[in-house]
């Protein structure tokens, strides 16, 4: 029997919904959840996801990613390929798989959200297939994963690093929170779906995977740009709500774009950064992050936030400033406080690496190339206890991320610096104006005490490096070192000295 | 290119012929193809089309337009999505300029 064109009844189905008569619709849709705002309740009629899909034909398609992704993994799971695959890239892996398996889960619910409380039949349909993606996301991730425990406790933290205090994933957490379960889901939609789905998720997923791949890594490589197909079509719910709130409200669209879009940029500049041009091998590097960066965001984004009318936010030049600077200045931080990830960074400044940066970042060496000489000096004299951390940095109240990491020294337009708020008597401490603009906006919300603040406060007993590591749950089975067991640094070590 | 459109494709046996479709269904379009190992980048300006019939023809078997939702990772502009074709497309042109906050800064 012949099927009807999905097109010919597909509009008809999933329009599905009804008039309420028992309960009051602010009863069903409430306010704090649906987000309606000054949006008229029949503006939502013409909501009209473009990326159509059918359920049969979702279960048909997504059966066959299932089966080519875990059908690579059952293939390689038999040969060397892990085993072989550089200790610098791995971490990269680790890091991903702690900082993104179990956030899916949360987007679950934030899919879910939407799928109750979206103000149109077409978005909570849409939604339901997102929530179905999302499953499926956090599964991938966390299977994945599993399977290399036995080789490397620190893949566990794919599986743990959400249920800790480990600072970068109380940044992560703070971040995703902001984004899926505070704000309503109109806001939801703009943020998640339309800010960080169809940009910055596009640099973690599928830039990325150039990366792996080239590095070996085919499974990774596989099912991380597996995942970010279903992120392309359900990303779509994004688009139609924010036409619709643009034509009520653009200041309110503006401004959760604009948020979004800095508390994303200062999260994937630790999330992406070190791993693209520092843990990734020099060789199989396909471009920098910041050419990664300007590809997916600074170009694709930026057009697509051109498209629906909405202006290039407040702070663009400080971001793209920031692109030479941001992840260097975290990398920096990560290494040196390398006990605190549940990864390996890589150091990444060998004489061929470095000759690398300064190719691809011209400031690299006056702003930080000084600075690793320091290291480097100190790790070929033997004095590794100068390496390494006796307390903590000072943390952003808004991004979670050392003080001066949006910065970078020897840099006159953003200098290393703390931007100040006194706000009920209390002195918070931001990594940038554009922080401390949104802490401000949305502090009812947004705000969550740092690390800094909680030891200060007397929550983390002794008050100790030790103390401060026990209580972020890294064990000394899988707190970080070196990948390469510093033998990046002998290169400097003069000839004389390296022979006698 | 001039606020270019299109599919970015992850690694798949249907890549090549997927291109050869859009680049014959986009005739008069400048196409640009952008290969990262990964992933495959294509880029027209404005607007850019795929049909079934094309692919299907390129690939010598039938095919279903569902199966694109596989290996598309990413997509450039907006999407129109029929079970014989794909449109990527833009919205309303536009000028840029920068968001002014009109914030209070906190002092």
């Amino acid at each position: 029997m012949a099927r009807m064109p999905r097109e010919q009844w597909y509009d008809i189905a999933r329009d599905l919904d009804w008039e309420l008569s028992y309960v009051d619709h602010e009863a069903v849709f409430p306010e704090w959840h649906s987000g309606q705002g000054k949006i008229p309740r029949e503006a939502w009629a013409r909501w009209d996801e473009s990326y159509k899909i059918s359920y049969p034909e979702y279960v048909a398609t997504q059966r066959e990613k299932e089966a080519g992704a875990y059908s690579v993994k059952a293939a390689l799971q038999k040969s060397k390929v892990f085993d072989q695959l550089d200790e610098g890239w791995k971490s990269v892996a680790k890091e991903h798989f702690g900082a993104t398996a179990a956030i899916e889960d949360m987007a679950v619910y934030a899919e879910l959200r939407m799928a109750r409380f979206g103000l149109s039949p077409a978005w909570r349909n849409m939604a339901m297939f997102g929530a179905l993606d999302e499953t499926r996301h956090a599964q991938i991730g966390l299977q994945f994963a599993h399977e290399l425990v036995g080789k490397d406790p620190q893949y566990d933290w794919a599986n743990k690093a959400y249920q800790t205090n480990e600072w970068g994933i109380i940044a992560a957490r703070a971040t995703f929170d902001g984004m899926m379960m505070t704000p309503n889901v109109v806001d939801t939609a703009v943020q998640l779906p339309f800010t960080f789905e169809t940009g910055f998720s596009n640099v973690q997923f599928v830039a990325l995977a150039a990366d792996a791949l080239e590095s070996g890594d085919i499974n990774f490589a596989n099912m991380i740009s597996s995942i970010q197909t279903d992120e392309a079509r359900h990303a779509q719910q994004g688009g139609p709500t924010l036409e619709i709130l643009m034509e009520h409200d653009p200041r309110r669209a503006q401004w959760i774009v604009d948020k979004t879009f800095w508390t994303s940029a200062r999260l994937f500049a630790i999330l992406t950064g070190p791993g693209m041009d520092y843990y990734t091998p020099v060789e199989m590097r396909k471009q920098s992050y910041k050419e990664f960066m300007q590809e997916w965001i600074a170009e694709q984004f930026l057009d697509q936030i051109r498209d629906y009318g909405l202006k290039r936010p407040w702070y663009w030049d400080e971001f793209i400033a920031g692109l030479d600077t941001w992840h260097h200045s975290l990398h920096l931080g990560v290494w040196y406080w390398r006990p605190t990830v549940w990864w390996k960074p890589q150091g990444g400044v060998s004489p061929e690496e470095r000759e690398w940066l300064n190719e691809k970042y011209p400031n690299w060496e006056k702003q930080f190339g000084w600075m690793w000489d320091v290291i480097i000096e100190n790790i070929n004299s033997g004095r590794m206890e100068q390496t390494l951390p006796e307390t903590l940095p000072w943390l952003c109240s808004l991004c979670h991320l050392p003080v001066g990491t949006a910065a970078s020294p020897n840099n006159d337009k953003y200098p290393v610096r703390s931007y100040p708020l006194k706000h009920n008597g209390h002195t918070y401490h931001f990594c940038s104006r554009t922080c401390r603009q949104i802490w401000w906006e949305d502090k009812d919300t947004l705000h969550d005490p740092t690390v800094i603040e909680r030891l200060l406060a007397g929550e983390i007993q002794p008050p100790t490096v030790e103390g401060i590591l026990a209580w972020m749950g890294l064990t000394p089975d899988v707190m970080g070192d070196d990948a390469y067991g510093y033998r990046w640094a002998k290169a400097y070590v003069p000839a004389a000295a390296a022979a006698s | 290119m001039n606020r270019p459109v299109g599919p970015i494709l992850r690694m798949s046996d249907d890549v090549d012929a997927i291109v050869a479709a859009i680049i014959e269904d986009n005739p008069d379009k400048d196409i640009t193809v952008t290969d990262r190992g990964a992933y495959t980048r294509v880029s027209g300006p404005g607007e850019l089309r795929l049909t079934r019939a094309s692919i299907a023809r390129q690939l010598g078997r039938d095919y279903e337009m569902r199966e694109l939702q596989g290996l598309m990772s990413a997509f450039a502009g907006r999407i129109d999505m029929t079970s014989e074709e794909v449109r990527w497309h833009l919205g309303s042109p536009a000028t840029i300029s920068s968001s002014k906050s009109t914030l209070e800064e906190p002092s």
